[in-house]
């Protein structure tokens, strides 16, 4: 027999062949997804499971198509996604509680009871409650988790009275200097509007790593006609399938955008009926004083909201509307005008369009090259092009982790203003966006369990709203809520972590240092705390304080010593000593579990059941499904925290405490804590409790009518109809529709609605006391203080493609796609001036700071540029210095701002929070 | 003797590199399915994406040979470990559980530690601000003139003549390598283990039951497509045939693979001055014909010239094609769902025992 007739024999025994096949099969399927924060997340895998064990996931690729002749979202997932089985069966896996035998952080444990450790911990939870109340205990906020951790466990601290930090704040995704122009930072289309843009911007973002599901819709839309231009230092993965690529020079992109807006006026290419109508421009400041002319100038008992126009068509001062409705107004952008004040005095006033033409004057493109690098040609061109087609600006959340962020984000805001892109499909800047699982956020509410109860608060609650709007039709539902404090989103019951930094962690310090913050600073940055306390601006915020500090830590889903900003030492040197009990609840062991006095194990994401964070950029609600038991003796976050609230509610009884008072003068229960929590037990399995959310969503109007838990296992997703009632939620400003991409600010466009700005408009003129005196009142580029000291290199950094913030990072199977270790991305003639080869480890070091890592060596990345991208776990650098070492954690003092319009703390909106890219840092060989 | 067969029909993959955004999903996706973590395959991809220019994997696999020359196979030679790098484990419990706290930290504790499957990643070449790079999704192509199988002395390797797929009878292979040195993708791995060679299946388990290969299925740059060269109807058809913009890798390897790439486009350079050419070409028009042959340049002009009709306002069917409106026009034929397989049914094909 020849060796093919051979061959053909054994083919046909096939026994190898059905290793292959017997290998892809399962016993059952079950849906799945990463309730982690990947934004925008939502990707509906199947997860396949054999032998009672799961044995791989994938895509499951049935969304179908929203808007006919735009792509489908299929199939939605990554790298990261098609190996989350495997972080199942880590070595980094937690599944048994456990406690520390050694110091913090020296890695011994002792495996425990749950029983033991519930008990121990709801302990130390009663001796801080009673040293100084609930709030002691501090649950920081995260994003992280999905709605099992940010909702469900949220709600066991919220209700308990426990401090739980602004999760935002926390992980530094707020948007300054968007809010500042729109009071809100929602501008976020669904990812599948991107098609509709003639004209993509990528701007300090790299969206072809650290949004992996979505980019399809950018070579798309090139495919589909549209130019793509990539903004950015270094030449990135992003930069790769752009049209154009525009180097910026690192932290100048202010000035970049200025000299467009330049071009634009200079050229007469603004949109002046835009301009006029959507945003603050046509108001009139008053010469002498730099302030808006108000109504309470020029009458008396007026308003300070009230503000003025100049209206060309009857060539008088009018006020204007209090929303975008102009009627027969016409507000003048040019010229020069008498008004009389109340007192008679007769004062100058300029549209604010004036005074921006005025700014600009310093932005010539000639000028302004000179300043972020860019040919004055490539400048001019740019803005014509934004003029004339329809532009989406894909920014990230690198500007506001930068100092003067908030300057960059207004100057790419004005960008789009002055040329008319947004509330139209595909025009727009990308924000941030969360809400609409109403009925997840509302349970803290809830005093009795079923749809009938929901019906009657939400149909309440609406009559409120409906009143509420017909006494005053200027006002918005998203003020409205706004103003009520919201009850229905993440950001309900959050506290600013601001003053935790600053008292507890030592902080003080790092923001009193002269060269960390801006030089052109008229006084000490403790001068501005004093004074916006002393104001009142902060009032009710200001804990924990120097003397009443946190004493319990929880932590769930996050990974502070990671994270924080100025590296593990600020909180291991201040923070840790001072805290009795530090839990850590995870799937994984952390940096931070690694430094905690109790480890206990959480269910990983296929075996619970839990969604995702809810966003505008899918706009679905998607199931992740419990596809087999959880290991060993881990729970789900809800479980766990039960078993804590339980033992806390039996150790309280004990004690003889049974009622504490909340800081807010609320007064808890804790002998029914438990059962106050779980509404008698009604939703105290996981099940239950989801059920009960998602009915109460249906009922609040933002999923379909007769949507149950049940039904979403049949399909895995369902669409939203509604954005709800979160503020975060309403910044999207426009109706969902089921045949449509989401295209925000059409309230503002097509209905005139106002934004929840001082001026009710988009507001470029800030003449709030301290902008004026930063000179920030319209938007400018000013350079970065040098943070970590006076050093050649600038480090940027975004997100690593191989993992989620950082719990990928000790995966063998991601590992594997990198190099194995943490690199630095330095360019190839600066390594070359320090001898520095690609692969070998170099020191980065600064006043803050030294890690050792390893060199990658690219012509890709600007000389005088390094590229950190962060989610390294700490553990895999030598002395587990990573990425935050190196930051200062610095805050801009002018978020400290308040007292004004929408400029005063918000959650999730306004409020200081740490900066840490444009880190200055010198290289050498490691030898 | 050479063994060729040729197939009747041939499955086709299609990577439109203006599409691939680098993300490895692909080659994760194969690696959790196929090669896992059983004995020996450790250190195997047999998907894997690279930054463009770069060393690769295994490194400088361009210069180890293989493939045909002169009417003949040409001599090959086989990658070292070292060269294929990677296969890592990590001293976990050290770090975790051993009590030396920060005196130690993870780090790898076997395998080849001085390169991996995409140790070059975002790399590339040029000058900044004139860099490029772009990304090389690379598997098995299934050749239709396979050099691993004339090189088998064991005639252990086989082309299916329902699609074309290349496939080890691993019952045969003795673990000769001679296919790994025939190779001129050098995308064949040698299981230390098991003493064999192996490589990409095509899922063709997955494929005998309607369901694409999951580098195709999971790819969320939608840059991946398959389907039957000879269906005029299929994605790739259109790509590789009616439009020809989809071309072979190093087509003088003379095996003539059946894995096809649209080549890149790239933003135009910059003069010294700053301002930008936009006649330039910032990914050197040679370097491309090094890779794909001299057809690249009427594949990107193609390209080009629809991409300019398009922003005029017309249509294009090629565009179309690589828009995608419905996703699961990428997968030809192969459309089927897996989670609607059951395989307790008798008429699924190899049902579950």
């Amino acid at each position: 027999m020849s060796h093919a007739q051979d061959a053909a024999m054994d083919r046909m025994r096939g026994s190898w062949e059905d290793t292959y096949r017997d290998k892809w099969k399962w016993d059952t399927v079950a849906w799945g997804s990463h309730c982690v924060d990947c934004y925008p997340s939502n990707c509906p895998y199947r997860v396949f499971v054999r032998d009672g064990r799961i044995v791989r996931e994938e895509p499951a690729a049935t969304f179908t198509t929203v808007e006919p002749g735009v792509p489908d979202m299929n199939p939605t997932g990554c790298q990261k996604g098609a190996a989350w089985s495997r972080m199942l069966n880590g070595k980094d896996r937690v599944t048994y509680p456990m406690r520390r035998a050694g110091e913090r952080g020296e890695g011994r444990w002792t495996r425990v009871t749950w029983d033991e450790a519930t008990t121990e911990i709801a302990d130390a939870m009663l001796d801080a409650i009673e040293e100084s109340g609930p709030r002691t205990i501090l649950r920081p906020g995260t994003t992280e988790g999905g709605g099992q951790a940010m909702a469900l466990t949220n709600n066991v601290f919220l209700r308990l009275g426990a401090t739980v930090s602004d999760l935002l704040a926390e992980v530094g995704d707020m948007e300054p200097g968007m809010y500042i122009t729109f009071g809100r930072i929602g501008m976020c289309s669904s990812h599948d509007d991107w098609f509709h843009s003639e004209l993509v911007l990528i701007w300090a973002n790299n969206p072809a790593q650290s949004n992996i599901t979505t980019v399809h819709y950018l070579t798309e839309a090139r495919y589909n006609g549209a130019e793509i231009v990539t903004i950015a230092p270094d030449y990135s993965p992003s930069a790769v399938h752009a049209d154009q690529f525009v180097p910026v020079r690192v932290g100048s992109d202010a000035a970049l955008a200025l000299a467009m807006c330049r071009v634009l006026i200079d050229e007469g290419l603004v949109d002046e009926p835009f301009v006029r109508e959507q945003t603050d421009l046509g108001l009139l400041v008053r010469t002498d004083t730099g302030r808006f002319l108000r109504q309470s100038d020029v009458r008396d008992g007026g308003s300070d909201e009230v503000f003025h126009l100049f209206d060309t068509r009857s060539q008088r001062i009018a006020e204007a509307p209090r929303t975008l409705e102009l009627g027969g107004l016409e507000p003048a952008l040019d010229g020069a005008y008498g008004a009389t004040l109340k007192d008679g005095t007769e004062v100058q006033v300029v549209p604010a369009f004036v005074l921006l033409r005025r700014r600009l004057e310093a932005y010539a493109p000639e000028d302004a090259s000179g300043v972020c690098g860019v040919h004055p040609e490539t400048i001019r061109q740019l803005a014509r092009k934004v003029a004339n087609k329809r532009t989406r600006i894909i920014t990230g959340w690198t500007m506001c982790k930068s100092y003067h962020g908030d300057l960059m984000e207004r100057a790419m805001c004005l960008v789009i203003a002055l040329t008319g892109n947004w509330g139209k499909k595909g025009a727009g800047i990308r924000g941030i966006s969360g809400g609409m699982f109403d009925g997840a956020y509302s349970l803290p509410q809830k005093l009795r369990v079923g749809q009938q109860v929901t019906e009657e608060t939400f149909r309440a609650e609406e009559e409120r709203i409906r009143a509420a709007l017909a006494a005053d039709p200027t006002l918005t539902r998203e003020m409205l809520m706004i103003g009520a404090g919201s009850k229905s989103g993440m950001e309900s019951g959050a506290t600013p972590p601001f003053f935790f930094w600053y008292n507890q962690c030592g902080y003080r310090d790092v923001y009193n240092k002269p060269s960390n913050n801006d030089p052109g600073m008229k006084r000490r940055f403790d001068d501005y705390v004093n004074e916006a306390l002393a104001k009142g601006w902060w009032k009710g915020l200001e804990h924990p304080t120097v003397e009443e500090p946190h004493r319990v830590l929880f932590n769930i889903g996050n990974n502070p010593l990671r994270m924080q900003r100025g590296g593990q030492r600020m909180l291991l040197e201040h923070l840790w000593p001072t805290l009795n009990m530090i839990v850590t609840l995870d799937f994984r062991l952390s940096t931070t579990a690694l430094y905690s006095d109790y480890v206990l194990p959480v269910a990983q994401h296929y075996e619970k059941t839990n969604f995702p964070y809810t966003v505008h950029d899918s706009m679905y609600l998607t199931l992740s499904d419990r596809a087999v038991e959880p290991q060993g003796e881990a729970l789900s976050d809800y479980q766990a925290m039960l078993l804590i609230a339980r033992k806390l509610s039996e150790r309280a009884v004990a004690r003889g405490l049974l009622e504490v008072k909340g800081a807010d003068g609320r007064s808890i229960r804790l002998d029914t804590f438990y059962d106050d929590l779980t509404l008698n037990g009604a939703l105290a399995s996981d099940d239950a409790v989801w059920d009960e959310a998602i009915r109460d969503s249906a009922v609040m109007g933002t999923l379909p009518p007769g949507t149950t838990l049940a039904t979403l296992r049949e399909k895995g997703w369902v669409r939203f109809t509604g954005l709800g009632a979160a503020p975060l939620s309403l910044a999207g400003a426009s109706d969902v529709r089921p045949d449509e991409t989401f295209t925000p600010f059409r309230w503002q466009t097509e209905k005139k609605e106002p934004f929840p700005t001082l001026t009710r408009r988009a507001q470029f003129y800030i003449d709030h006391e301290w902008f004026l005196e930063a000179g920030e009142e319209l938007p400018v580029h000013k350079e970065a203080p040098a943070m970590g000291g006076d050093h050649p290199f600038v480090v940027t950094s975004g997100h690593l493609r191989s993992s989620v913030n950082g719990m990928h990072s000790t995966d063998r199977t991601m590992l594997a796609t990198t190099r194995g270790k943490p690199v630095a991305h330095i360019n190839d003639r600066d390594a070359a001036a320090r001898g520095i080869e690609n692969g070998q480890d170099i020191r980065l070091f600064n006043d803050d700071g030294t890690i050792v890592i390893q060199a990658r060596v690219t012509p890709a990345v600007r000389p005088g540029q390094v590229v950190l991208y962060t989610g390294f776990e700490s553990y895999l650098h030598p002395g587990w210095k990573d990425l935050p070492h190196l930051e200062t954690g610095m805050v801009k003092w002018l978020t400290l701002a308040g007292g004004y319009g929408h400029l005063r703390y918000r959650p999730l909106l306004w409020q200081p929070v740490p900066v840490d890219r444009g880190v200055r840092v010198d290289i050498q060989r490691a030898t | 003797m050479p063994t060729m067969t040729t197939s009747k029909r041939q499955l086709g993959w299609v990577f439109d590199l203006n599409k691939c955004i680098g993300c490895q999903t692909c080659s994760v996706a194969c690696k959790v399915l196929w090669p896992g973590e059983d004995p020996g395959t450790e250190p195997m991809w047999w998907m894997t994406v690279n930054t463009q220019p770069g060393r690769g994997t295994p490194r400088d696999w361009e210069t180890m040979g293989g493939g045909y020359a002169d009417g003949g196979l040409r001599p090959g030679r086989l990658p070292t470990e070292e060269e294929i790098g990677g296969g890592w484990d990590f001293n976990y419990e050290e770090v975790l559980a051993g009590g030396r706290g920060q005196s130690t930290y993870l780090r790898k504790s076997s395998g080849q530690p001085g390169w991996g499957m995409n140790w070059d990643e975002d790399e590339g070449g040029g000058e900044y601000p004139n860099s490029y790079f772009f990304y090389l999704p690379r598997l098995c192509a299934h050749c239709t003139r396979p050099a691993c199988a004339e090189a088998c002395p064991h005639d252990a390797i086989f082309k299916r003549d329902e699609d074309g797929l290349v496939l080890i009878d691993e019952e045969r292979c003795r673990g000769d390598r001679s296919c790994i040195k025939a190779c001129p993708y050098k995308k064949i791995y040698f299981n230390p283990v098991r003493r064999v060679s192996q490589k990409c299946i095509g899922c063709f388990p997955r494929i005998e039951n309607g369901v694409a290969p999951a580098c195709v299925r999971q790819c969320p740059g939608r840059a991946a497509f398959i389907g039957f060269l000879e269906d005029e109807g299929s994605a790739v058809s259109k790509l590789v045939r009616r439009w020809q913009v989809a071309l072979p890798l190093h087509p003088e390897f003379g095996v003539q693979p059946n894995v096809y790439y649209v080549p890149p486009l790239a933003p135009a350079p910059l003069r010294a001055d700053g301002s930008r050419d936009e006649r330039g070409e910032r990914i050197p028009p040679a370097y491309l014909e090094s890779l794909f042959g001299p057809a690249v340049h009427t594949a990107l002009a193609t390209l080009k010239g629809e991409l300019e009709k398009r922003r005029g306002g017309a249509s294009s069917d090629l565009l179309d094609t690589l828009i995608l409106y419905h996703w699961q026009d990428a997968l030809g034929h192969l459309r089927r769902d897996p989670a609607a397989i059951d395989w307790t049914s008798e008429t699924t094909k190899g049902h579950r025992r």
